[in-house]
């Protein structure tokens, strides 16, 4: 985030920002700025390859150490070798998903697959030594059940203070998409992030689940509802046309 | 898929022109080689440790990641979903790269790594965040930093 460079460097410590949107950084001017070719969500480019991290934040902190600037941007020059698909990849196995259908098949089948990937969450576990779930403060089976009462029409309270309910559902959803997207990677192999992805959304009853919850919420009378549904459970490259 | 060219075309087109900051003022501190340098990570990612409040919606101040704070520990409250998380699924330095400061540290290539690091939520109007960065600032050097990695997401 380029503006923060430029705030805390007016307070009078150095900073060196990374971006991963070039053409933001070019018109943030901020003091120092390293470029990287990754994809969103990696500025620092492949988990589990620390030298390439440390070539990454290296090349970063030694803008610190130049002397032309403001405003230095410079590019790293590698790409991200796990941005490629590994053939080797297998999802974990689930009955063939339902891609639609009623809600209430959709809610059941959610919470089913939930328990399915008990084994290969549990691997992942293992393999990792973590897991992101945990947002909404919930076990992930009470995630998929609250995801569920929101797809049988329910509209249940929020579980946790703090959290309205759709900020709870949004947290919900989080929470399952984290649990199955952990699973699927689980194993020796190591799948991009679309690898991933198009088997979520386009291979999974949960990943059908969320696609019609958020259709149902942005019917919603509710507005934050509705900009919470229509905006942060399906990403804009996975929504599906209306029909 | 690594640049914007590889986004959707709509997405790409946002994130390009996003109305950004136009700042009158180019700060520029100097400071000791980097061997001399005390670093801190200031994440945009919307970072929180487990059990504290996530960011709700554009919240625009930050969050307290103290150095100890255990990779199991460390979650994602940022509001995008339009982003990748399956690389910090599988490990934090993808994103908070701590682990990498402390090879630094163990190399002397830098000086330190700071005891406490931070997290803003990067889809917050720059604008919000200005006071909570600068009282931020304070923190750091009362922490004796003098270099900030700002990741974004």
């Amino acid at each position: 985030m380029s503006a923060l460079g430029h705030y805390i460097e007016e307070e009078g410590i150095a900073t060196v920002a990374i971006s991963l949107i070039r053409p933001q950084t070019e018109n943030t001017k901020p003091p120092r700025a390293l470029w990287v070719p990754f994809e969103l969500g990696r500025p620092f480019g492949p988990p589990s390859d620390p030298a390439f991290q440390k070539r990454v934040i290296l090349a970063a902190l030694r803008l610190l150490e130049r002397e032309d600037g403001p405003v230095l941007i410079e590019d790293f020059p590698e790409d991200d070798p796990r941005a490629q698909p590994d053939p080797a990849w297998q999802p974990p196995f689930i009955p063939a998903a339902v891609s639609a259908g009623p809600a209430e098949t959709l809610a059941s089948r959610l919470e089913t697959e939930i328990l399915l990937l008990t084994d290969a969450h549990e691997h992942w576990i293992g393999q990792h030594g973590r897991t992101t779930v945990g947002l909404s403060g919930l076990s992930v089976s009470d995630c998929a059940h609250y995801v569920a009462d929101w797809l049988h029409g329910r509209a249940p309270p929020s579980l946790r203070d703090g959290f309205s309910a759709p900020l709870m559902l949004r947290f919900a959803v989080d929470d399952v998409k984290a649990y199955c997207l952990e699973a699927a990677a689980a194993g020796p192999a190591k799948p991009s992030s679309r690898q991933l992805g198009d088997w979520f959304w386009s291979g999974t009853g949960a990943g059908a689940a969320i696609h019609a919850l958020r259709a149902a919420q942005l019917a919603s009378e509710d507005d934050r509802l509705k900009l919470i549904a229509g905006n942060f459970m399906v990403p804009a490259a996975r929504v599906r046309s209306a029909g | 898929m690594t640049r914007l060219s590889d986004l959707p075309p709509a997405q790409a087109k946002r994130l390009a022109e996003l109305e950004c900051p136009d700042f009158e003022t180019r700060p520029w501190v100097t400071g000791p080689a980097l061997s001399q340098r005390r670093v801190a990570i200031v994440s945009s990612a919307g970072l929180v440790v487990r059990g504290e409040m996530p960011f709700r919606g554009r919240d625009p101040d930050y969050r307290v990641i103290p150095a100890a704070t255990k990779p199991e520990d460390l979650l994602i409250s940022h509001i995008s979903i339009n982003f990748d998380r399956t690389g910090f699924q599988e490990d934090r330095n993808v994103v908070f790269p701590l682990d990498r400061l402390n090879d630094l540290a163990n190399e002397d290539v830098i000086g330190s790594v700071a005891a406490t690091h931070y997290s803003f939520m990067g889809a917050t109007d720059p604008v919000q965040m200005d006071p909570h960065a600068r009282e931020l600032a304070g923190r750091l050097k009362r922490d004796r930093v003098d270099a900030v990695i700002l990741p974004p997401v």
